[in-house]
């Protein structure tokens, strides 16, 4: 028998193993360079002198994509076993499907961390490179250091909130598509949704994930003087509601994964 | 290590039911040590149902199967341990090499570089092995299926249809695989196919399964073979003194017919001859397996 690590170094062959991983990352490094210069120029064309912390924050955006392939990744990680067939050899191994399950789980976090990490890193290259204009000394909000790590630190929360979910769904039904196809609803949709079940509105709605997800909600407050705490909601709240949420989809997705028979 | 007698699986009133519907119905067999064992059945009979319940691919029911003396149910990753399997197709990762394929299974075996080397010497797919599988074809896949299956040198080899889908040629060479593993690294094979004449070309011994219940078990050994009666038709020159001969036997269309075993052919031959009665033919009449077996199993079909 071989050690546990064995079969993370397997998921990850199988994740790297591929052509569109590839693509994901040369769009992750590629992309933050392209708006960067279009920003740049613009910038230019404005005349105005824009610090390399704001440039930074205002490519944030494109950390958007950082969620959608670690869906991706995650959707496709269980089920596409299925869709393969390769399940049947991957089972039949001295390893229970606990442990399998934990290895595809850690494979996930692990390429959601490292396509973090490659944006955070070109993304703050590119804009310390285009705009080297030094920034006030007593710098605050958007155009600082610590509010682009942050604001990308909050969006990371949100990214491993959806890829547990999406890896949920993955483990569940077995079909990528549908897990994919979900998360997506719940990313984008997450917006709308909390206009309309608002915290707000109602007093139940401040427990729902999509109510919880975005945590520079506080920061924002705090900025604009709301008090943090208002509708019962606080930056403690909503980590113990997404720290229960994750472990729920943890729980379903190793429920049904060990237990149900392998019949395709 | 378990004694040679103690059968490498023990099939103990292993009961399957999906929702109301009883697929396996207390199923009891053991699978001795060393032999080249077939499962033959129908199609939708409960074959592939059983051996994923032996892999662990499906839940037990009722009842229990233990491997090498470890309860698939409560003991997995040891029962698991000494079996090698090809259930159903050998799907593998596509965009992986053949040789990526097996560096995968052989790490979570805990088996180092020799052996895949060796495994994949066995199957004869050195050239091939640094290609894409996408770019294998489906006998060469089933190759690479039996190379990772006997890779960690399994005590128990199951293969779930193996010639499925493979040319004439492609099913010679698994049979002589099988026949290399059986007699050189000692492994029981459980096969199962629904082919009654594959079997009978590879198998010691066949369990058939028809409707989730065994209804059969027999020695496909020819030694085995000796031993069984047979209804045999002497053609003779005068058969009503040959009947006087063999009073057991019945006359048929002028034909002397006796229910014996292989000495007793000859044995009865010597008399007749002895009596100076001409004896023109022998003929075993019975019929061959293939036609107990589509008679056992209702002409194959679903149960």
């Amino acid at each position: 028998m071989g050690n546990f690590l064995a079969l993370v170094q397997n998921e990850n062959m199988k994740i790297y193993r591929r052509w569109r991983t590839w693509i994901m990352l040369a769009l992750i490094v590629l992309l933050p360079i392209l708006f960067g210069i279009i920003i740049a120029v613009n910038d230019g064309a404005f005349g105005s002198n824009m610090g390399a912390w704001s440039a930074a924050s205002n490519l944030s955006f494109i950390y958007f994509l950082v969620s959608i392939f670690s869906v991706v990744i995650a959707a496709d990680i269980v089920a596409s076993e299925f869709t393969w067939g390769t399940i049947k050899l991957l089972l039949i191994r001295p390893w229970t499907r606990s442990k399998v399950l934990l290895s595809k789980l850690l494979a996930v976090l692990l390429f959601a961390i490292a396509i973090s990490v490659l944006f955070t890193a070109v993304t703050a290259a590119i804009s310390l490179i285009l705009f080297p204009a030094s920034p006030p000394v007593n710098a605050s909000g958007p155009s600082t250091f610590d509010y682009f790590i942050k604001m990308l630190f909050y969006k990371f929360i949100d990214v491993l909130v959806i890829t547990v979910f999406s890896f949920m769904i993955s483990a569940v039904f077995r079909a990528s598509g549908l897990a994919i196809g979900l998360s997506m609803f719940l990313l984008f949709a997450s917006g709308i949704l909390s206009a309309i079940l608002s915290p707000a509105k109602y007093a139940w709605a401040k427990y729902l994930l999509f109510n919880n997800m975005d945590l520079s909600q506080y920061a924002m407050r705090e900025s604009a003087g709301i008090a943090a705490n208002a509708d019962g909601m606080s930056l403690g709240f909503s980590v113990t509601v997404l720290v229960v949420y994750v472990a729920a989809f943890l729980i379903i997705a190793w429920m049904v994964f060990t237990r149900r028979d392998v019949a395709a | 290590m378990y004694m040679s007698q103690e059968p490498v699986v023990r099939l103990s009133n292993v009961t399957k039911k999906i929702g109301s519907k009883t697929i396996i119905d207390r199923l009891t067999l053991d699978i001795p040590a060393g032999q080249v064992y077939g499962f033959l059945g129908p199609n939708g009979s409960g074959k592939t149902t059983t051996i994923r319940m032996m892999v662990g691919l499906m839940s037990i029911t009722e009842g229990d199967i233990v491997i090498c003396g470890s309860s698939v149910k409560t003991d997995f990753e040891k029962a698991i341990a000494h079996i090698g399997a090809i259930v159903e197709n050998p799907e593998m990762y596509k965009f992986l090499t053949g040789y990526q394929n097996m560096v995968h299974y052989a790490r979570m075996s805990g088996v180092g570089k020799e052996r895949i080397d060796e495994a994949v010497a066995l199957v004869g797919l050195e050239k091939r092995i640094h290609d894409k599988v996408k770019t294998y074809s489906l006998g060469m896949r089933q190759r690479l299926g039996v190379a990772q299956a006997i890779l960690q040198r399994p005590k128990l080899l199951i293969l779930d249809e193996p010639t499925n889908g493979l040319d004439p040629q492609g099913i010679r060479e698994l049979r002589d695989y099988l026949r290399v593993l059986a007699r050189e690294e000692g492994t029981t094979v459980f096969v199962s196919s629904h082919l009654l004449s594959e079997m009978e070309l590879m198998c010691d011994t066949v369990a058939i399964i028809q409707s989730g219940k065994l209804i059969d078990v027999r020695s496909l050994k020819a030694e085995d073979l000796e031993d069984q009666y047979a209804e045999t038709g002497f053609e003779v020159s005068e058969p009503q003194r040959a009947l006087e001969l063999a009073p057991a036997g019945r006359l048929e269309e002028g034909r002397l017919i006796v229910t014996v075993n292989r000495e007793q052919i000859a044995d009865l031959n010597s008399r007749l001859v002895a009596a100076g009665i001409k004896v023109y033919g022998i003929q075993v009449l019975t019929r061959s397996l293939e036609d107990q077996f589509l008679e056992m199993t209702g002409g194959g079909q679903i149960g």
